[in-house]
């Protein structure tokens, strides 16, 4: 049987949650089960592209060790769960608006599908399971 | 002929070596057995349930000098 698709909304800012986020979406989809990221509010700061992890990642009692350890960089993360299964990103369309942000040319190259409404993503999420960081 | 290739993840925390064995899952023919060394215990207990799930073939662990390798062979 299929699995339920997985809905994950990031809204936090802090490297703890955008990390979990990040390993629960690459596990989820090469596990075979499709994700879809909507990211929002602080977090799409950390989407930015151009800034380096000490720029990009911030909070956490664990965000030191994350940084300094050999974990993997969630942006990475990200990257090889759309490159090895089936995810999408979205980028929330209000954020980026506020901040006059272009998803194709502000944020990491070649992560985000577009900007998308919450809407939409909602809507989308009533077929699966919707997690909130 | 089926093949057998090793991945060297250790020092990898999670989900690093699971990442690593896909990635060289992907590339290999079915029926190639890839080895992943990994020294973070969650991983050794994360692969074969993901091996379950997404109907690959757990060949078996080995507990070495403060690792442990894990075998996985390719079934579709």
């Amino acid at each position: 049987m299929a699995s339920k698709p997985l809905f994950i909304m990031l809204a936090s800012g802090e490297h703890e949650k955008i990390q979990l986020a990040a390993m629960i979406a690459s596990v989820a989809a090469v596990s075979d089960r499709p994700v879809q990221v909507f990211v929002t509010m602080n977090a799409i700061l950390a989407f930015r592209r151009g800034l380096t992890a000490e720029q990009r990642y911030h909070g956490g009692y664990f965000h030191e060790q994350f940084v300094t350890k050999n974990v993997p960089d969630a942006i990475d993360l990200f990257e090889q769960g759309k490159m090895l299964g089936e995810m999408q990103m979205w980028a929330c369309s209000l954020v980026l608006d506020l901040n006059h942000w272009d998803a194709e040319k502000d944020l990491v190259e070649g992560l985000f599908d577009g900007p998308a409404g919450l809407a939409k993503f909602l809507a989308d999420a009533e077929e699966g399971e919707l997690i909130t960081l | 002929m089926a093949e057998r290739q090793t991945v060297d993840a250790r020092g990898a925390f999670c989900p690093g070596p699971l990442m690593e064995l896909i990635a060289a899952l992907k590339l290999a023919s079915v029926g190639d057995e890839v080895e992943v060394l990994s020294s973070d215990k969650g991983s050794v207990n994360d692969i074969p349930a993901w091996v379950a799930k997404v109907g690959h073939q757990f060949v078996g662990s080995t507990e070495l000098d403060g690792y442990w390798s894990v075998v996985v062979k390719k079934a579709k």
